[in-house]
């Protein structure tokens, strides 16, 4: 029998066409779901004077108000307790509560009833088998099994594929090596910072190689890490693996990933979600490639907490290229590059903090860790960057930090202070890295 | 890569045991050993329809 590469061979090869009716069709339902029962939505829709008959075409989805996180942080804590009244279920159906990080803000709480639970395993499913994890893989989980959504649907989608998987839970990060060494472990899911903290962690604290474990793929999350090629290269070259990009979000759903082929961007999962992406000054719907927007995402089935239409503020754009995998989904261009709100103007030039990691990770010498922090001198802004140099690159210091400015006044335009650290001397992270500061907001 | 499936076929045993779930679901009242699994079967019988049953609609109005 032929490997099957696709989860569901239908429809992840639909035509374009019968991917958008199936989309229209499926945005009606989830639209008028949340009118019927989440008072939350119908007054936003009623205010903006839109009724379910009204939706016919992508045009009139366009005409829907977004709804934004703020919103969400607005509504809880009222009731029905906790959740407030964009809760579409009777309490007593919620089974899974999770909240979001609170990377930019007071953390959102979510409900899910058991059969979204079972819709977040099936998007991870999806990814899980598009990356090549089959029912051999032995997959370790090294997360702290919380109250954040992060690889709770993995670890489930992963068994519902037949893998064996192995929660690496409360032990420490040498423990978690160990445990993928003794258990020959094939397959893994963190962070991208957690991934190269790992491997760091091995080699200078445990004389042990990852590349010579038994990994041989990994799925990232929670940071544009993955996608950026720089970092790729150094999580694969770290631990001899293939390492795949996914995105996802507590209050929407896993909505894209990598696949096999790793084309350079990650597939919207389109039978499940909707992709919009908004311009960032008029938001204007673009549809072609190459235009960078905010996304506005719909989770098509999501039942307890609807996500209809959902300024994510996920800065994306699609790409022109199709995908040489076979499916018809469309591709983000180097997945997602950045959020909205930390893509700043610093000197009157619009700074992407995803762009000063592709330049640190691609610089020879320098270790995976690095700090950003713009202030305000006098009534000029200025850029700190902190890198740290390996022990082995200690009498080059010169000739990387002049490398390091080249590039970076190349890719952003910019001129930064750099501060080179001795090895180990910047913070670590567990999972989603802090690593840019902007105090000028705070000086204000 | 599409196999060739009988999507029609597929989708009436889907409905089938749809309807299977519901009914064994009226016949469970206080009886939770009955009841609570069924919740997630039918769950389950819900993946199955946003997998092929949406897929077959699709179709089925060509």
């Amino acid at each position: 029998m032929i490997e099957q590469p696709f989860w569901n061979p239908i429809l992840e090869t639909l035509p374009r066409e019968k991917i958008r009716q199936l989309q229209l069709r499926k945005f009606k339902q989830i639209f008028k779901w949340a009118y019927n029962h989440s008072k939350f939505h119908k007054l936003l829709y009623v205010n903006a004077g839109i009724k379910p008959e009204d939706i016919r075409s992508f045009d009139d989805i366009r005409k829907i108000p977004t709804v934004e996180k703020s919103m969400m942080r607005d509504i809880q804590g009222k009731e029905p307790f906790p959740y407030g009244d964009a809760l579409c279920v009777p309490l007593e159906e919620v089974t899974v509560f999770r909240q979001t990080s609170g990377t930019t803000g007071q953390p959102v709480y979510q409900p899910d009833t058991w059969q979204d639970w079972e819709w977040w395993m099936e998007c991870w499913s999806t990814i899980l088998w598009a990356q090549g994890y089959r029912p051999m893989d032995k997959v370790f989980i090294p997360f702290g099994y919380n109250i954040f959504v992060a690889f709770w649907a993995g670890h489930y989608a992963a068994e519902k594929i037949g893998c064996e998987v192995i929660p690496g839970g409360v032990l420490d990060t040498k423990a978690r090596i160990l445990k993928i060494q003794e258990l020959r472990a094939t397959a893994m899911m963190g962070t991208p910072t957690y991934i190269l903290g790992m491997a760091e962690t091995a080699r200078m604290k445990m004389n042990l190689d990852p590349a010579h474990l038994t990994i041989n793929k990994i799925t990232c999350a929670g940071e544009c890490g993955a996608s950026i090629p720089s970092t790729k290269r150094r999580l694969e070259d770290a631990w001899g693996a293939k390492v795949y990009d996914h995105a996802g979000a507590t209050e929407i759903g896993a909505w894209s990933f990598e696949c096999l082929e790793q084309p350079g961007g990650m597939h919207v999962n389109e039978a499940l979600f909707l992709v919009e992406i908004a311009d960032m000054e008029t938001g204007e719907i673009i549809e072609e490639p190459g235009r960078q927007g905010r996304m506005i995402i719909t989770a098509l089935d999501r039942q307890a907490q609807p996500c209809v239409r959902f300024d994510s503020k996920d800065v994306i754009e699609w790409s022109k290229e199709a995908c040489p995998c076979g499916r018809t989904s469309r591709l983000i261009k180097g997945g997602v590059v950045g959020r909205a709100d930390d893509i700043t103007k610093v000197k009157g030039v619009l700074l992407a903090p995803s762009a000063i990691e592709e330049v640190v990770r691609a610089v020879d010498g320098l270790g995976d860790e690095y700090e950003v922090i713009v202030d305000k001198v006098g009534d000029a802004d200025r850029i700190q960057l902190k890198v740290e140099v390996l022990p082995e690159a200690q009498n080059r210091c010169r000739l990387i930090e002049a490398t390091l400015s080249d590039q970076l006044r190349l890719k952003t335009n910019l001129r930064y202070d750099i501060e080179i650290c001795g090895c180990e001397t910047l913070p670590r992270y567990e999972v989603k890295a802090k690593r840019f500061k902007d105090l000028r907001k705070k000086e204000k | 890569m599409q196999p060739q499936l009988d999507l029609e076929q597929i989708n009436s045993r889907v409905q089938l045991l749809k309807r299977t779930a519901e009914e064994l679901n009226q016949l469970g009242e206080n009886f939770p050993a009955l009841t609570r699994n069924m919740v997630r079967i039918m769950a389950s019988i819900k993946m199955l329809e946003i997998n092929i049953t949406d897929v077959f609609a699709l179709r089925a109005r060509d």
